[in-house]
């Protein structure tokens, strides 16, 4: 026989798929809190879509399928973008999703797909806003247990606005991408350097990198090199948007980044994305994104996140904080005789919201799931065990309302 | 104070490295020349040392299994990581070449050949040159490559070029120059803030 390997992606076992099950729960219940709505967008969408539209998804992770008509379809390689061109309120929208994402690259060739949660809230431009979004990522760390984690918080336009200064050729602009987005302070020198750009400028730039940690320190050293009106309009949104966030009580964990650059060139305001403890790469990622919509002929102000499930899951493993009930409720064994009563229990039980399976008395039967609750319907008696303890009971309705007690009480 | 943990190559950076730690004042009381062990705390157990082969140092940064790693340059640029580089340690130096022998001239526009243990420096270089390649992977011993023609070049590292020199080939070009760096993990930077602070701190003033 040939042995096919299962792809250990996801939902390859039943307790992941439970974890993950819950996980959506919890985002799910936060989202709505905050007013969001779930919508889903089509797991096929144009190429030509995401072709159109600049710095978006690198056109050759995209996965790729042609129709019977020739037109060559993507598989939702992101979510957002979709949302995007389907927003067509005029007044504040907050949408959420839970959906799979698809894109393939040479390094991870076993990996086309994950699965993203996040959220978009359009029509609403104000600081405020930006505070709210970054916030519901943070509560919503919280609800999956986290503590230990940190908010990276940065702004794409501070960035740009140091380096249309500099007027750098594509290449040129690659390579001090790189430098920063590693902090990579040896070679950025030499490399700035070499470019011959005006003093001020130079220094602007070989200090981003550093630009990174506690809020107070990180201001007060980037006051020094502003060069202009533009770039303090910049720190004064990243300002007032932090003074939101310390009203919400969340500033222990916020760090800001002003090096942080992400590759979706679309983002034009604040950007941000989290970290655990222990997960090398971002587990969220989010940021305010005003001029997408103009790309699709009407510009409305956004901002949203989303949290990549996969890493969370994986965090949730290796910090021992996954609790997934293997077992179930309630085992009713019976006699064939006792069978009316047993199974008309068994529905009322599962009425009451209990999971319950039965089984006829089999002596050789030994692989059954655990269970927490035992009922047993003899031919002579009939008996609830709760932990090593036999209780008897008269009625169905006096079985419902014993194992409700019990379950009530824990 | 949390633990961090820190991944070392073996070999020579390795203990360039400790006896720079030494100097700051962490001592790993179980460290020993002989020691076959992996894993190594220092006296106040604030630091793990783990040991794992120089190729591994950036996975196990990027993946967070250790917070911060000491590794020459080659293996960070080859392994392509998505990790803070942080701190030059000005040890190991040396530099990725080019080289092939030296009467060799294949015909223009042509595809060239190129024999390495570092497919993704190469195929990065030769693609800003505009050169198609293509790659022949080897695990070492990559000077005998131009001289049997199964390459028509080589990237490499080159220390002293004596290698080279004695196999008959000579540098062609300079790619970029290699020297042990300190990476950290991206998530270990804003998690363990202050505990990855301290320790570059303390190596930065050790190596002044």
């Amino acid at each position: 026989m040939q042995k096919y390997v299962l792809s250990q992606n996801k939902n390859s076992n039943v307790e992941d798929f439970q974890m993950r099950e819950q996980l959506i729960t919890t985002f799910k219940n936060r989202f709505t809190t905050y007013g969001y709505k779930q919508v889903r967008t089509s797991t096929f969408e144009q190429y030509d879509m995401y072709g159109s539209i600049t710095g978006t998804v690198n056109k050759d992770e995209m996965i790729k399928v042609i129709d019977t008509s020739g037109k060559v379809l993507v598989l939702r390689p992101d979510v957002t973008i979709p949302l995007a061109r389907m927003n067509t309120a005029t007044t504040n929208q907050r949408l959420f999703y839970v959906l799979d994402v698809f894109r393939q690259s040479i390094e991870q060739i076993d990996q086309k797909e994950s699965t993203q949660a996040g959220v978009e809230l359009f029509g609403d431009n104000s600081l405020e806003a930006d505070a709210e979004v970054i916030v519901l990522a943070i509560h919503t760390l919280r609800d999956l247990g986290f503590t230990n984690f940190k908010i990276e918080l940065g702004h794409a336009g501070f960035f740009k606005e140091l380096v249309q200064q500099a007027d750098l050729n594509q290449s040129q602009l690659e390579t001090l991408k790189t430098y920063i987005h590693s902090k990579n302070l040896v070679e950025i020198e030499p490399f700035l350097n070499e470019l011959r750009l005006a003093d001020d400028l130079r220094n602007a730039i070989q200090l981003i990198p550093m630009m990174y940690g506690n809020p107070g320190d990180v201001i007060t050293q980037a006051k020094q090199i502003i060069l202009n009106a533009s770039m303090q309009q910049v720190l004064q949104n990243i300002i007032d948007v932090y003074d939101v966030l310390v009203d919400y009580g969340v500033a222990d964990s916020i760090v800001l980044n002003l090096g942080l650059i992400n590759n979706m060139d679309y983002y034009s305001g604040i950007i941000f994305q989290g970290f655990l403890d222990n997960v090398g790469k971002p587990v969220l990622m989010g940021g305010r994104y005003d001029h997408l919509g103009k790309q699709f002929g009407k510009a409305t102000p956004a901002i949203g996140f989303a949290f990549e499930v996969d890493y969370l899951v994986h965090a949730l493993n290796q910090q021992g904080k996954a609790i997934v009930e293997s077992g179930i409720d309630l085992i009713i064994n019976y006699d064939k005789a006792k069978q009316k009563v047993a199974l008309e229990s068994a529905y009322q039980l599962r009425n009451e919201g209990l999971q319950v399976l039965t089984y006829l008395f089999d002596e050789k039967d030994t692989n059954r799931p655990p269970s927490t609750y035992i009922v047993n319907y003899t031919n002579d008696e009939q008996q609830l065990i709760i932990e090593n303890k036999t209780i008897t009971f008269a009625s169905v309705n006096e079985l419902v309302s014993q194992c409700l007690a019990v379950k009530e009480a824990k | 104070m949390e633990q961090i943990t820190l991944a070392l190559a073996k070999g020579r950076p390795a203990k360039k490295t400790i006896t720079l730690l030494e100097k700051t004042g962490e001592h790993f009381p179980e460290l020993t020349e002989e020691s076959r062990k992996l894993v190594f705390h220092n006296s106040d157990q604030s630091i793990k040392l783990i040991f794992v082969k120089a190729v591994d140092v950036p996975t196990y940064v990027e993946k967070g299994a250790a917070d911060i790693g000491i590794v020459g340059k080659d293996n960070i640029l080859e392994s392509l990581a998505d990790v803070y580089e942080l701190l030059d340690l000005k040890i190991g130096k040396c530099k990725f070449s080019v080289a092939g022998k030296a009467n060799h001239y294949p015909a223009d526009n042509q595809k060239l050949t190129i024999a390495t243990k570092y497919p993704n420096v190469a195929k990065k270089h030769f693609k800003q040159k505009g050169q198609p390649i293509e790659i022949v992977k080897l695990n070492g011993s990559v000077e005998l490559a131009p001289l049997i023609g199964l390459a028509d070049y080589i990237v490499d590292i080159v220390e002293t070029g004596d290698t080279l020199k004695e196999n008959g080939l000579s540098i062609l070009e300079d790619i970029e120059t290699i020297s042990t760096r300190l990476i950290v993990n991206k998530a270990s930077f804003a998690t363990k803030a202050a505990e990855v602070n301290q320790f570059i701190k303390q190596l930065k003033s050790a190596l002044e």
